[in-house]
This record gives C-alpha cells, sequence and structure tokens, in this order.
C-alpha cells in the first residue's frame, strides 16, 4: 500500500492569511456597515458620545437609531461623563479570550445617581494586578485596534479602528 | 387565546454530559435514545412537532438551520411545527413554553423538545472566543467579557458585601449538589464526590470562585416529548405532569441596561418567577421541589431569594442552614444540577424538565416525598433573561 502524503498546509488553506469578519472581536466600525458611526469618529477626537431622544429627552446607551423608550428616530450625539468610580471588580489571569492580555481587569463601574448612565461594565488598562481597589476613581481612554479590509466593489478598502476602555485616576 | 387543553410532560432522558467524541448530532441520537427507553412505546410517526434548542449549532458544528439536520437523524417528519430556537443557556426551557402553546391551542399535539450543544473545539481556545459572541459583542465583548466566571465574580463580591454571605455558605451549595448527583450516570462529573473541605481549599478560578463553585462547559443533549393531555394518557400509564405556569422577562442585552440597584438583585428573576406562579396559581410555598440555573453556587443563592423561598439577603444562610437537601423545605437541583450534570447550554431546561417529571411521579433517583410541584429556572448568558416554568400533578383549574 502507498504511503499516504503528510498534508503540506495545515488550517483551511482556501483562508490562509484572509481576515473573517465573523471571528473579529472588535465591531465593524466603518460607515458601510453601521449607523451609529459617528461614535467611532468621536472616539476618534476622544469623546465618549452617545443618542439622545430629541423628542422624549431619553438617553440611552449603547447609541442606537431609534429612542427605545418613545421609538422615535430624531436622535442627537451628546457627551456622556467621562469619570467613573469602581463598585466591585475582577482579575483574570487565566482563561481571558485571545485578544486580550492578562490581567484582563474588568471592573462594575457607576457614574453616580444623577448621570444618564448609571452603571457599565469596563475593562481597565495600563494597570497592574492587584492596584486596582473598590471606590477607585477611573477615566475615559481611547485606543486603536486592528484595522480590516472590506470590498468596495473590486478595490479593498482598510477600516482603521479605535476603541475605549479605563484607567485608574492616579 | 382560550385555553383547550392541558399540556403535559410525559418523559426524557439525556445523552452523556461531558467533554464528548461526538458531533452535536450524534449526541442528539443519544437523547432521542435515552428518551425512546424512558418512554417504549413511542414511535417517530407519533411526533407532529419538533422544536430544537442550541446555540453553538451555527458556530461550532456549521449547522445554522438545525431543525431539518434533526428530522432526518432522528426519523421525524413533523406536520405541526420544526423550529430551532435559542436563548442561550434557558433554550430548552424556551421551546417547552412554545410547546405548552402550541399544544393547549390545539396547533400541535406531541412535540418533541431537544436541545444540545458541541462546546468543545478541536483547539481549545475557540471556545472561550466564541464566548465573546454570547453576550452584547460590540460593547461589553469588546471590554474582553467572554467566559462568565469574571461576571458572576463579581455579582458574588457584591452579594457577599451586602448580605453578608461566606464562602463556606456557596459551598454549601456545590457539596449538596454533588450529594444529589449521586447515582446520575449521564452527568458530566458522575461518580465524583465533594466535601466541604474540598470545595474550600479547591484552585481559585475567579475571586472568589474555586474551582466547585463554577459549572463546567460541557457537550451533550437531552430530549423530552411534550403532549396533549390525551395523547400523552394513550402513550404512557405513569401520572400526568402537567405544564402549569410559565414566565420569560428580559430587560436588558448589556452591563449599561442591568436592572438592579447593584448585581446582587436581580429584579428581572423576580417578575419572571412573579409571572409564572401567576399563570400557575401557585405561590413560593407550593413548590416542592426546584431546579434553578446554579451556574455558579452564588446564582442558586440569589435565584432562591428572588423567586420567593427565602427572604432577599438570606439565601446564604438558607442553604447553610439544609433547606435545599432532600429533606429541607425546597430541594433543588436533586440531579445534581449545572454544576454536576454539566451545562451544554441549550439541553439544560430539557435536563431539568426530566427531573421534575420523573420527581413528580415518583420514579427519581433521590426521590422527594409526595412531590407534587415543580419548577425550573434557567437565566441566559450573563444574567440576560430569566425564564421559570411551573409543573403539577394537578392541572390550573
Amino acid at each position: 500500500m502507498a504511503e499516504l502524503q503528510k498534508a503540506e498546509i495545515v488550517g483551511t488553506p482556501a483562508l490562509d492569511g484572509q481576515y473573517i469578519g465573523e471571528m473579529d472581536i472588535w465591531p465593524f466600525e466603518a460607515p458601510e456597515f453601521n449607523r451609529i458611526y459617528p461614535f467611532y469618529d468621536n472616539l476618534r477626537a476622544g469623546k465618549f458620545t452617545t443618542t439622545k431622544c430629541k423628542k422624549c429627552g431619553h438617553i440611552t446607551f449603547p447609541p442606537q437609531v431609534i429612542c427605545p423608550k418613545c421609538w422615535s428616530d430624531e436622535l442627537e450625539w451628546v457627551e456622556l461623563p467621562q469619570r467613573a468610580k469602581v463598585v466591585t471588580l475582577t482579575e483574570t489571569q487565566a482563561g481571558a479570550p485571545l485578544g486580550f492580555e492578562p490581567p484582563l481587569i474588568l471592573a462594575w463601574l457607576t457614574f453616580g445617581d444623577k448621570g444618564p448612565l448609571k452603571h457599565l461594565l469596563g475593562r481597565i488598562i495600563h494597570c497592574k494586578e492587584g492596584e486596582l481597589k473598590e471606590g477607585d476613581e477611573v477615566k475615559f481612554v481611547t485606543f486603536s485596534v486592528p484595522a480590516h479590509p472590506f470590498e468596495v466593489k473590486k478595490d479593498t478598502k482598510i477600516s482603521d479602528r479605535v476603541f475605549y476602555a479605563f484607567e485608574l485616576v492616579k | 387565546m382560550a385555553q383547550t387543553r392541558n399540556a403535559v410532560i410525559v418523559g426524557g432522558g439525556t445523552s452523556k454530559f461531558g467533554v464528548r467524541q461526538a458531533h452535536l448530532l450524534d449526541m442528539i441520537q443519544e437523547a432521542m435514545r435515552a428518551c425512546a427507553d424512558d418512554l417504549p412505546g413511542l414511535k417517530p410517526a407519533d411526533i407532529d412537532g419538533l422544536i430544537v434548542a442550541t446555540t453553538m449549532a451555527g458556530r461550532h458544528s456549521s449547522a445554522l438551520n438545525t431543525a431539518p439536520l434533526v428530522v432526518q437523524r432522528l426519523g421525524l417528519s413533523p406536520t405541526s411545527i420544526c423550529i430551532r430556537v435559542d436563548t442561550l443557556c434557558a433554550g430548552s426551557n424556551s421551546a417547552i413554553i412554545v410547546a405548552k402553546g402550541l399544544i393547549e391551542s390545539g396547533i400541535a399535539d406531541v412535540i418533541l423538545v431537544t436541545g444540545g450543544e458541541k462546546v468543545y473545539m478541536p483547539q481549545r481556545w475557540e471556545t472561550n472566543y466564541t464566548q465573546l459572541a454570547v453576550n452584547d459583542h460590540d460593547w461589553d465583548s469588546a471590554m474582553g467579557l467572554g467566559v462568565p466566571p469574571p461576571f458572576f465574580a463579581m455579582i458574588a463580591k457584591m452579594h457577599m458585601k451586602r448580605y453578608g454571605t461566606t464562602k463556606e455558605q456557596m459551598a454549601h451549595v456545590s457539596v449538596t449538589n454533588y450529594g444529589h448527583g449521586e447515582g446520575h450516570v449521564n452527568g458530566h462529573f458522575a461518580g465524583r464526590t465533594l466535601t466541604m473541605e474540598q470545595a474550600l481549599e479547591a484552585r481559585i478560578i475567579a475571586d472568589p470562585f474555586g474551582l466547585y463553585d463554577c459549572c463546567p462547559l460541557s457537550d451533550g443533549a437531552s430530549a423530552v416529548v411534550i403532549a396533549s393531555e390525551e395523547r400523552a394518557k394513550a402513550m404512557s400509564d405513569r401520572p400526568l405532569v402537567y405544564l402549569r405556569g410559565t414566565g420569560q422577562h428580559a430587560t436588558h442585552s448589556m452591563s449599561a441596561g442591568w436592572p438592579g440597584d447593584t448585581l446582587a438583585e436581580w429584579p428581572h428573576l423576580k417578575t419572571a418567577g412573579e409571572v409564572a406562579f401567576k399563570n400557575a396559581k401557585l405561590t413560593p410555598k407550593d413548590i416542592d421541589i426546584a431546579e434553578t440555573h446554579d451556574c455558579f453556587t452564588i446564582s442558586e443563592i440569589i435565584e432562591l431569594e428572588e423567586l420567593g423561598f427565602c427572604k432577599k439577603g438570606e439565601g446564604g444562610a438558607f442553604v447553610a442552614s439544609g433547606e435545599i437537601g432532600l429533606n429541607g423545605t425546597i430541594p433543588t437541583n436533586t440531579d445534581g444540577g449545572l454544576l454536576v450534570y454539566g451545562h451544554p447550554f441549550g439541553a439544560s431546561g430539557a435536563r431539568q424538565a426530566i427531573e421534575i417529571c420523573k420527581q413528580l411521579q415518583g420514579r427519581a433517583i433521590h426521590q422527594v416525598k409526595d412531590a407534587a410541584f415543580g419548577l425550573t429556572h434557567n437565566l441566559s448568558g450573563t444574567c440576560a433573561q430569566h425564564t421559570v416554568v411551573i409543573y403539577g400533578k394537578e392541572p390550573v383549574k
């Protein structure tokens, strides 16, 4: 019996070197793929924003296309507070999803009783394990994340991307 | 729509849960085989409806339109309904709610509800990676929220801070459930035992959780038959177990929408329970046995509080005093629950239903004496949704 040849390629030959959108951990931020892209443009300008309903005044996060209170589609962009307090936190050393370096520090944040945003789960970056404590103040911070290609007719465009997290106010 | 007749659960079975050397469709066939063993008279032609509950099928088994694949593998030819549902960890409990409505309204007569997941992939990292897609992906998941332990660890810390709950009290949940899991050979951790010392000395997964505070991710499948009262009588001589009332409540998909004052309060579960009790015309005091979603030990403690089995904040002392044991006021997770039997998301609700069915028919492995009313509960994902189903030996009158 002829000896079977060992496969020369390990993995998925058709996908060698290709970008796979369904495996992406970051949002598709380009205007071609969502209607809330101003959120990402605002991130690039260092602003933490969301949508407010012009009809009923309700502010929602994340930003939306229609108001979830009254279903109006007349919304405007407003800024959110950039500072929050840590209510409780968790630090992951092992088992963080691929793409997130340990220690992965997640905190339950409060923006105060009067803020448009009551609480939010936030990733704390630029922080060592054991450094963050309950009651600490954190601030909004932006950073770039990997770009992705997308097809426009016969061309391939690149979508540069940005995202946000929080860091300890020292 | 006016209710014209009653829906009952007739029987069911599960595949072996665990890290399986099997395809999703293999395990659904195993669950069907176990279900057939439980209902010897049942034939493929008896089943006119199929509801398949799965979350991972599309991504992990490349099986997006799952129901027709199950039709093929189980030799079914449904004429009333043939769908897939997905509410993550509550998949088959959601399917049971749908089946109840279809049978009571006369649209279907005999529905097979099956749920299953193939969680483990050729490379383990992919399982954790997929978990990013079960939360609000572009928001919470982009913060790194994937597998549930970090989120529930914050819930536990908050409950400990606000209500004085201790690690020892949480360990009572896992030790009790390991006792209940004994004899359930299809469970993920079948044959294992757990002492308080082992529970408290286990390696830390996410502070304050040790290994035994967390349920495993499991491959596996389960299947139950839901039928009209008339058809159930023809199929089996066992006592009838009626689907009395259901409730399902969702308020948000991501952290910014969390409905509680803090993470330790789950008002969305309280509401889901109240709706189910109202529909079932029962109160928490009437329930003899419960299968609650013990994805973590703290989850079972908070669920007992929010479902009204003990006062808010007293869940820790309640579980430590033995009230969830077989002789307690509310024996809970008498088949080992998620912590011991395992958790293939879409399979868990039907697995709970099987245990309640057997308890109410008087044929459970760890039988609770004279159990007449039972409750099942699932939460979905990072506590985004709650699903409650209440069963009884008598229908709602």
